[in-house]
């Protein structure tokens, strides 16, 4: 319960300390193995993403190195392209990515896309040269229309920030909820929740509260930590300040622990089944808070069923305020359901009632 | 072999006398791959609403909008005048990013200057940002070809399309070819899906059994007296349902959602089973940490999202710390979900991820010896126990 949480801010936040993956092993199948595709090989080695360290001279070679999961994408010069080339015949030549590994699949062909343009453009260059062109007015010849990314919020795409930002919170809820459970569960588990009840003099309000409390201090000193860890240490991009996000830590942890309290409760008395229940929610939620694939995308139903998650209420709200600095009337739906969240415990209250009286632990 | 059948029998009974372990062996594999599949099965993403701020104002200006809004990723929701009216549209997120086209665009083609189209997008997701990126980047392409050619002036239409592209190259994305969401993230998680429900039916099971026999993990019967033969007899049980289990995902799961399948039937048996008995005694030697039946859900549950991390499928493992790769080295999964991958959406034979596969027997190897002297242990501790 500890341990866990920071072992995971640490896990995620060292695993990704690169950011962007950079220097991911590709190659280059040269079957024409002239000058001007060995200067070629220079210029793909310069590639920000690759690490074009190998060379093959068929394509079978490079394939089956792919296969091994030596590379992740290589470039294919058949042979003759230098031939055709300088005749002008208009030669071919490929890039292959494996995109069964989306992000480094992605990030290369990024890359091999713009050298993909390069290399013609290096031809041309030398036609626009014979025409007598000065080479200041070369590059808008080349690109008249150039394109600038200005990525709000986040300018070096790091995917530290993009992940770290939501996986950990993910977890940090996922195990709010099953705690939750698991301490409420234990009572009726080890057959003390009449004497629990009983001590609360009779209330479950009380009596829940206080069970509860020091869990709930313990999880907010965590996530403030993790605030700390990602946001001062770490430099992430927080456009609110630090004491916002806190602020929204708190209600988050708060609205977890209310959503385990209404699980167990609509379960009242059968700790196990309502375990189940938490753990394939939380495991859910990773998906369906829509950072990974966008939930605008995704079956109507599943549009619906996601605002039943917190850890998409968060992610809107992170979004809104520390990535995007904008003001929070924009995501005041979100703050609503996490303070619905907080208090739903009060749709289950009688059930608990019944439970402390009548229900027993079912194995 | 009696004694083994005994076991397996006993075992499997058991099993099916708990609900909670019920769940997590049937259920869980069996639903889960379909919801996750659901959930990804629009595979890519379409459409990602956008405005302009248009300063220019002019038909070329008017070109590279409509042009960005013809391509299948991106759609031009509505034209702003100013950014600040482009941000209201952000922030409220009816759009994901803003195009923002120069006052002197068309100027400074016509000038031959180069000119530049900002692109901003939200980093809420990275779908969004690659799809409104892509979309411009094409689409600037696309026009500058056109825009050399106008400033070369006569040529024959053959020179033209040399022009245009001297040196033509295309680019293959093999086994995934849409890029989808889906064949990417779907493969590697049905073989996580196996691992952690494993892990967390025996956890449960021993759990059970602790709390049914005080506090001991083997029923007081004669026949469990050989930690091998325990080990064994366990082991078929669990080996004979996520046989079933695995082979339902390879067939059904792909077939259903049309997920990318290359790879060979039997080979993908043959890499299942070492994979199934690496994360069944892997599971059995961890179980001996598990002493209510409810802690394992708490202890393995949240290890899904890290261990899928550490594969180097999502994040590559050339970018990855060797601390990191070290500790994924541990667990079934990290060779198991490689292999599937690259069994069923790429196709390999057994002898392109021999590593993956000659290492998922040394596990099996290593984790059923201390899965044995786990037993053998607690055998011994339990004589010294009763005979005192």
């Amino acid at each position: 319960m500890i341990l866990a949480p920071i072992v995971c801010i640490v896990f995620f936040t060292s695993l990704m300390s690169k950011g962007l993956p950079t220097d991911m092993p590709a190659a280059v199948a040269d079957e024409d193995d002239t000058p001007i595709t060995r200067k070629l090989v220079r210029v793909l080695d310069v590639m920000e993403m690759a690490d074009v360290s190998k060379k093959y001279h068929t394509f079978g070679e490079a394939h089956k190195a792919m296969r091994q999961g030596e590379i992740y994408a290589f470039f294919y010069i058949p042979k003759g392209t230098t031939a055709e080339a300088i005749s002008s015949r208009q030669p071919k030549v490929s890039f292959y990515t494996n995109d069964a590994y989306l992000v480094p699949g992605n990030l290369l062909m990024k890359d091999m896309k713009m050298t993909g343009e390069l290399i013609p453009l290096a031809l041309t260059r030398e036609k626009l040269r014979a025409v007598g062109l000065p080479e200041k007015e070369m590059m808008a010849w080349l690109q008249p229309i150039q394109i600038e990314a200005h990525p709000i919020g986040n300018p070096t795409l790091d995917y530290n920030v993009y992940l770290s930002n939501m996986v950990v919170p993910g977890i940090f809820i996922l195990l709010i909820l099953l705690t939750t459970v698991y301490t409420i569960g234990s009572e009726w588990k080890n057959k003390t929740q009449k004497t629990w009840y009983a001590m609360a003099d009779l209330s479950v309000a009380i009596a829940l509260g206080a069970k509860l409390l020091p869990q709930t201090l313990l999880y907010i000193m965590q996530w403030w930590l993790m605030d700390y860890w990602f946001f001062i240490h770490h430099g992430f991009p927080c456009q609110c300040g630090i004491g916002t996000m806190m602020l929204i830590g708190v209600l988050t942890v708060l609205a977890s622990q209310g959503f385990g309290v209404l699980l167990f409760g609509i379960q009242a008395g059968m700790m196990r089944v309502a375990m189940c229940i938490c753990s394939l929610w939380g495991i859910l939620s990773f998906s369906l808070a829509g950072f990974t694939y966008p939930v605008t995308d995704m079956h109507p139903i599943l549009q619906g069923l996601s605002v039943w998650f917190p850890l998409r209420h968060y992610y809107l709200i992170y979004v809104n305020q520390a990535l995007d600095g904008f003001s929070i009337r924009y995501v005041l739906p979100s703050v609503c359901w996490l303070i619905a969240f907080c208090a739903s415990p009060l749709l289950v209250h009688y059930r608990y009632r019944t439970a402390f009286l009548k229900y027993e632990y079912l194995p | 072999m009696k004694k083994i059948l005994y076991i397996f029998y006993h075992e499997l009974t058991d099993i099916l006398h708990d609900l909670g372990i019920m769940i997590f062996i049937f259920f869980v594999p069996l639903v889960y791959p379909l919801l996750y599949s659901w959930v990804y099965t629009n595979e890519i993403v379409r459409e990602v609403p956008a405005v302009v701020v248009d300063e220019s104002g002019t038909a070329r200006s008017r070109e590279f909008i409509s042009k960005v809004d013809a391509t299948p990723d991106v759609r031009i929701v509505a034209r702003c005048r100013s950014m600040e009216e482009a941000k209201q549209w952000v922030m409220a997120h009816e759009a994901y990013g803003i195009y923002k086209i120069p006052r002197n665009f068309a100027l400074d083609i016509w000038q031959h200057k180069q000119t530049t189209v900002g692109c901003y997008c939200d980093m809420s997701s990275m779908l969004y940002y690659k799809g409104l990126y892509l979309a411009a980047t094409d689409v600037s392409l696309d026009m500058n070809r056109d825009i050399k050619i106008e400033r070369l002036g006569s040529m024959t239409e053959r020179d033209k399309e040399i022009t245009q592209m001297p040196v033509e190259y295309e680019h293959v994305k093999l086994y995934n070819p849409s890029s989808g969401f889906a064949s990417f993230l779907i493969p590697p998680v049905l073989m996580l899906i196996l691992q952690q429900t494993l892990l967390l039916g025996i956890g449960m099971q021993m759990g059970r059994t602790r709390e049914r026999w005080n506090g001991f993990i083997i029923p007081f019967k004669r026949q469990y007296k050989n930690p091998i033969y325990i080990v064994i007899g366990k082991a078929m049980v669990y080996l004979g349902i996520y046989l079933v289990m695995g082979i339902y995902a390879f067939t059904c799961v792909n077939r259903w959602f049309s997920l990318p399948v290359l790879g060979d039937y039997l080979t993908f048996l043959a890499f299942l089973v070492p994979y199934l008995l690496a994360c069944i005694f892997f599971a059995m030697t961890l179980s001996a940490f598990i002493y209510r039946r409810e802690d394992c859900i708490l202890i393995f549950v949240f290890l899904s999202v890290p261990l899928l991390f550490l594969s180097g499928l999502s994040w590559p493992s050339s970018a990855m710390p060797s601390f990191w790769k070290v500790v994924s080295s541990v667990f079934p999964s990290t060779y198991g979900m490689n292999g599937y991958v690259r069994i069923t959406t790429m196709g390999c034979s057994l002898s392109d991820i021999r590593t993956e596969y000659l290492a998922l027997w040394l596990q099996v190897a290593v984790y059923l010896t201390t899965a044995s002297l786990m037993y053998r242990s607690h055998i011994l501790k339990m004589v010294e126990k009763t005979t005192r």
